[in-house]
Parts: structure tokens; C-alpha cells; sequence
């Protein structure tokens, strides 16, 4: 039985239960990729000292369970680059939690091959920033990193290792999407999904932000992509109106928060911040797990957040009650990221919705 | 190997079992167990009341016993649902014979 089709998440949806995480066990990565939103050098010692313990890892996995949680996703930064990883990955599987892992890939190793097949993974997705060296590592900024990535997604598809492979895609690589997509197609049935939108960083550090807004693909390039791809295209135009009736309930309220944040997911930060979710990082929304518990985040905290409002005209009269707003990249926490608060109306992410939506609509 | 009621069984230490909701619910652990690793089982009140006998220290037997007295049923009824349950459970390796 599939993960969405198990009947008891109805149940635990009407209770407001916390379904599944995201563990960010650390910030920092091997790879240096332009438009990364969270990645920190692998050597950076003041992220690695503020990482969560093994110890503090089964502590919060341990409180997650009682609340009921039944999927958690592994991510980074690069996971693999903790050398504990095995042990996290495994005292995450022995709570009776379907684990999930985001890598690069790069660092896969036969121990890592040996444990995925004795305890397999739900899945491990594996991000494409190009399908040739030199695209590859125009985005990671790391010679010779795409050897190891193929090095290492071969090993996981020789061991017949569950991989999903999903692209971003920037200036650095969109002219050689197809050759990506190809390079996807040829290794897994799944439906080729890229993303090109990129969002700012957690730390907003300007001068990544900078990097990030060179990497970003213009409107016109974005429905050029949207139109190239007849799939994907038309998943578009189906799920299109539906996104676009649903903001209308939107109005009347002052609300900040209309998306699903709350209902069942969280993520926990290298750190021990608990956040409703992975782009959210304004303070106010977040709180910190070494101070408190994972129950307290989620049963007291979280309905705090979704509380917010803003009366703020910019946005009142603008995304607000934008009918595009549930189609658009605009989000309190892309807001914040973008600058630094979370009702501000962002004109790229408008412009892109606009031009996409025209597009689909025509 | 047929199963019968002189038998004692035990959950594996290939899966995990949790409650959750008040709903029994177990999740594999290593490769091979039931039909897929990523397959989630979940049992309805009898599958879950069988279940929690399974504690290692009754054979199967004394677990239709303690079931009969429990519920509305004869015990032909009661042995018929527990031995088909385990049956399945002991073929996907999610309960092993000790």
C-alpha cells in the first residue's frame, strides 16, 4: 500500500497529527551549486559544531513517533557527508519510520550500497544539474564532480536501489534540458520533473543571493520551457484552474498563511530549529527544539504561526487577492527570503505567475 | 511447512510494529519482507487483537483460547481466522515460527 493511498492518514489528517518530517542533518555540502538556497563548505566548522547529535537525532525521531509520524525525509546539505550517517539512517528505519534521502549522490559508497539494500530506503532522489561535465559543474562548481555523480548513481541502480531523479534548472543548464531529461528518461519510468524557479537563501546571504538571481531563468524562458514539454504542459493546464479557484477563498481574511503549512509536515533544521517548513525561516516562525519539545512545536507553537495576519495594503491589495496566488512561487516564507518580510509582494515571482498562467490559459 | 495450533509464533525482527491511532501498524525493516519494501500493513480489530498475543510465550492454541473467551465465537471459528492470519503473516516473513 502506497504512503498517500493508507487510509489511516484520513485519520490522522482530521486530528491534525504530524505525518511525516524532513531532517536537515546538515548544512553543509561537497558540491558549491550557484542556486543552492542552504549550502554551507564541507568544512565549515561552525556549522558542523551546531549539528545535531546522534544522540539528539534519536531523541526528536523518538518524540516524532509518539505523535505518530511515519515518514521522514533525510536531507541537507549533503547527508552522506556526515560520516554517521548509517547510524542515522538506521535508527531512523528501527523507529518503524519510511525513510526517504536527498543526495547528490556523489558520495555513495559500497557501505552506504550494502546498508540501502539489507534496509531499503522509500526512496533516495537525486537531484541532475547536468547530464555532461560540463554542465554539471558549471552549476556545482566542483571539478570532477560529476564523475562521482555518476560513479555513485550507477552504484544505486546496479544494486537496484529505489532512485528518483528530478532536475532544477537555471541559466547555467537550460539549454541542455532535453539532453537532461534524456539523460532521466534512460534511467527510471518515473515522469521527468524539473523545477526553474529558484528561491532565495535561508541565511540571505547576499552575495549567494546575488549568484541565485543570475541563475534565474526569465518569465518568457520559464513558459518556453513549460511549452517544450507536452506532458508537462498539459499537467500544467489541467491542475491550472483548480490553483486558480482555489484563491478565491482567500478573500475577506487576513490571514498570512493558505497553504498547507501545519497540516501534517515540519521540518527540523541542521541545528534543532523546527520549522512549518522548509523555506520558512522568518523569526517568529520558528522555534527551537533544544529549548523545547517536538509535541510543544506542534500541538501549542504551530497553530501561533498559522494565527498571522497582515493588514499590511501592499499585499492586501496585491497577492492577496491575487486569483494566482496558489498558482505563484509568492509565499510568506519566499517573501521573507526574498526580503526579509513576509507580506511583500515579490515582482519576479509575479511576472513568472502571470506569464505561465497566460500561457496555460490561452 | 504447515502451520498448526501447537506452534508458537512470533513477530520478526525484520519489521517494526507501531500503534498508531489506535491502529496497528507495521512497517518492514529490511528487504524482503511481504510483497514490496516500501508496503505498509495494517490490520483490522481481529488482525490486531491476534497480533498482541503474539508475545513469544503462548503457542497458538492457548492464543485461541484466550481469544475465545475474549469474543463472541467458537473456537473452530477463532482457530480458522488465527491460522489463516498467521499463515499469511509467516509467508511474507513478518511472523516467524520458533
Amino acid at each position: 500500500m502506497e504512503i498517500q493511498e493508507f487510509p489511516l492518514w484520513a485519520k490522522m489528517e482530521e486530528r491534525k497529527s504530524l505525518f511525516s518530517f524532513t531532517l536537515e542533518i546538515t548544512a553543509r555540502c561537497n558540491n558549491d551549486c550557484r542556486h543552492c538556497y542552504i549550502n554551507l563548505p564541507p568544512g565549515d566548522q561552525h556549522a558542523r559544531s551546531r549539528e545535531l547529535t546522534l544522540e539528539e537525532i534519536n531523541e526528536l525521531a523518538d518524540q516524532a513517533v509518539e505523535l505518530g509520524a511515519l515518514w521522514v525525509l533525510i536531507s541537507g546539505g549533503e547527508p552522506l557527508l556526515r560520516e554517521d550517517f548509517p547510524e542515522i539512517y538506521l535508527l531512523l528505519k528501527r523507529k518503524g519510520l519510511f525513510v526517504s534521502v536527498f543526495t547528490n549522490a556523489t558520495l555513495v559508497n559500497e557501505e552506504h550500497i550494502a546498508l540501502f539494500r539489507k534496509y531499503p530506503p522509500r526512496d533516495i532522489e537525486v537531484t541532475v544539474y547536468g547530464a555532461t561535465a560540463e554542465s554539471y559543474e558549471r552549476v556545482t562548481q566542483k571539478p570532477g564532480s560529476f564523475a562521482a555523480f555518476t560513479k555513485g548513481l550507477d552504484l544505486l541502480f546496479e544494486n537496484g536501489v529505489n532512485v528518483r531523479l528530478k532536475a532544477v534548472v537555471m541559466r547555467s543548464n537550460f539549454k541542455e534540458l532535453p539532453v537532461i531529461a534524456e539523460f532521466c528518461r534512460a534511467r527510471t519510468k518515473d515522469y521527468f520533473r524539473f523545477d526553474p524557479q529558484l528561491h532565495m537563501r535561508f541565511d540571505r546571504n547576499e552575495e549567494r543571493n546575488m549568484l541565485i538571481r543570475s541563475e534565474r531563468l526569465t518569465p518568457e524562458e520559464i513558459v518556453a520551457l513549460d511549452r517544450a514539454d507536452g506532458e508537462r504542459f498539459s499537467s500544467l493546464q489541467k491542475e491550472c484552474q483548480t490553483l486558480i479557484d482555489s484563491a478565491v477563498g482567500h478573500v475577506g481574511c487576513d490571514h498570512l498563511f493558505h497553504c498547507a503549512l501545519g497540516q501534517g509536515e515540519c521540518t527540523i533544521s541542521y541545528d534543532g530549529t523546527f520549522r512549518l517548513c522548509s523555506s520558512l525561516w522568518a523569526p517568529g516562525t520558528v522555534y527551537d527544539l533544544r529549548e523545547g519539545s517536538l509535541r510543544h512545536a506542534w500541538e501549542e507553537f504551530v497553530p501561533k504561526v498559522l494565527d498571522m495576519r497582515s493588514r499590511r495594503p501592499e499585499y492586501q491589495e496585491n497577492c492577496h487577492n491575487c486569483t494566482l496566488i496558489d498558482f505563484c512561487l509568492w509565499c510568506p516564507a519566499h517573501a521573507h527570503l526574498e526580503t526579509g518580510e513576509l507580506d511583500v509582494p515579490i515582482e519576479y515571482f509575479c511576472r513568472v505567475a502571470h506569464a505561465r498562467a497566460e500561457a496555460i490559459q490561452s | 511447512m504447515e502451520l498448526t495450533l501447537d506452534m508458537i509464533c512470533i513477530p520478526s525482527e525484520d519489521i517494526v510494529a507501531r500503534v498508531i491511532e489506535d491502529e496497528l501498524v507495521i512497517v518492514p525493516l529490511t528487504a524482503g519482507i511481504g510483497d514490496a519494501d516500501d508496503e505498509l500493513y495494517t490490520m483490522n480489530e481481529t488482525g490486531k487483537a491476534i497480533w498482541l498475543h503474539l508475545d513469544g510465550g503462548t503457542s497458538l492454541r492457548t492464543i485461541v483460547e484466550e481469544l475465545t473467551a475474549e469474543f463472541n465465537a467458537t473456537s473452530e471459528v477463532i482457530a480458522e481466522d488465527v491460522l489463516g492470519l498467521v499463515a499469511e503473516l509467516v509467508q511474507k516473513k513478518i511472523v516467524v515460527v520458533q
